[in-house]
């Protein structure tokens, strides 16, 4: 649990700031925090992280394109994305599943949810 | 030969009329005009003002939430200091302040009970913060249909020949938002999404 280097993306700054305190409260103190998918794909050049906790609704780049973009590199299809958006919608989550996140939690979460479905995207990965 | 005269000369007087009809019509269309020139030009450059308002709100309310914010993390750091002091106080009295159903323990207990229930507390207002990101969506939502509003009464002056006045050169914010966000604390929705995602996984395993 300790050594996983979380790189969590919302323009939210209320939203980064409660992942930050959620995460730390559930043990992963290492997180980096990005405000949009271009953003996150800057940080992710000059550092290595293996968990991604992404928004969807983000302006410059929204969250499923950065998904996308990390998919389509061969050093990133196989790291653990987590999508956490207000979007509910059917059609939405399958097409974000499509885009290549491993989970998906629609807002406002509960502390509860994010640590289960941390754990269960690391199972999933075979990293748990 | 006179018969024909007089019908041409009824139907020129009935062209006239018509045409003075017209010409009123037109002339009520134009005053009409005029008159509603003002209610949408006054409308139109009320929107600016709308959604720099309704910014204001998001602005204020995100500087409020992270005030709040400031206060539920020195909260919570204050009672991990307690349960630490707690367990110090555990460690440096005599083991017999703590014997069986002893004063001491009961009161040690108590305070540790306390300021765990406080520092949940404060972790759920921290958990109902997240209200601001998706009312500050919401807020965006609305201000985009302002927008779109101010931008068709534009084309209404514009195709009505009316002054639409000078440029607004401030640049557009981008706005990202979700235009079904909803502050629900409804866990039934997260149910659902799971029992797809389960479904989704499942049908990908089978293929």
């Amino acid at each position: 649990m300790a050594s996983l280097k979380i790189l969590a993306v919302d323009d939210s700054p209320t939203m980064r700031r409660i992942i930050v305190n959620t995460l730390k409260r559930a043990g992963y103190d290492d997180v980096t925090e990005a405000s949009d998918g271009k953003d996150a794909l800057a940080k992710m050049k000059v550092e290595q992280f293996n968990f991604v906790i992404t928004d969807w609704n983000m302006p410059e780049m929204d969250g499923l394109t950065f998904v996308s973009q990390i998919r389509s590199l061969d050093e990133f299809k196989d790291l653990p994305i987590l999508m956490v958006t207000t979007r509910s919608v059917k059609d939405d989550i399958i097409e974000a599943m499509k885009a290549g996140v491993n989970n998906y939690i629609v807002k406002p979460f509960t502390p509860e949810t994010l640590g289960e479905k941390i754990g269960q995207v690391l199972k999933s990965v075979g990293r748990s | 030969m006179m018969d024909k005269s007089i019908r041409v000369d009824d139907s020129a007087k009935n062209i006239h009329a018509e045409l003075r009809h017209l010409a009123d019509s037109i002339s009520q269309i134009i005053k009409g005009i005029r008159v509603a020139q003002e209610p949408i030009a006054d409308s139109r450059n009320k929107v600016p003002q709308a959604t720099e308002q309704l910014e204001r709100v998001t602005q204020q309310t995100a500087t409020a939430t992270h005030r709040v914010l400031d206060m539920v993390e020195a909260i919570t750091s204050r009672e991990g200091e307690i349960e630490t002091q707690m367990k110090e106080l555990r460690r440096v009295l005599p083991s017999t302040y703590f014997r069986n159903n002893s004063r001491v323990k009961r009161i040690v207990e108590r305070i540790c009970v306390s300021a765990s229930a406080n520092q949940n507390d404060a972790y759920a207002i921290m958990d109902a913060l997240q209200f601001q990101d998706i009312t500050s969506q919401q807020v965006d939502h609305a201000i985009s249909l302002l927008e779109q509003v101010e931008n068709r009464l534009k084309d209404v002056m514009v195709g009505l020949q009316l002054d639409v006045g000078p440029e607004n050169d401030v640049k557009r914010k981008e706005r990202a938002y979700d235009p079904n966000a909803n502050f629900s604390s409804n866990s039934s929705e997260q149910s659902e999404v799971d029992e797809l995602l389960n479904n989704l996984t499942k049908e990908k395993q089978n293929n």
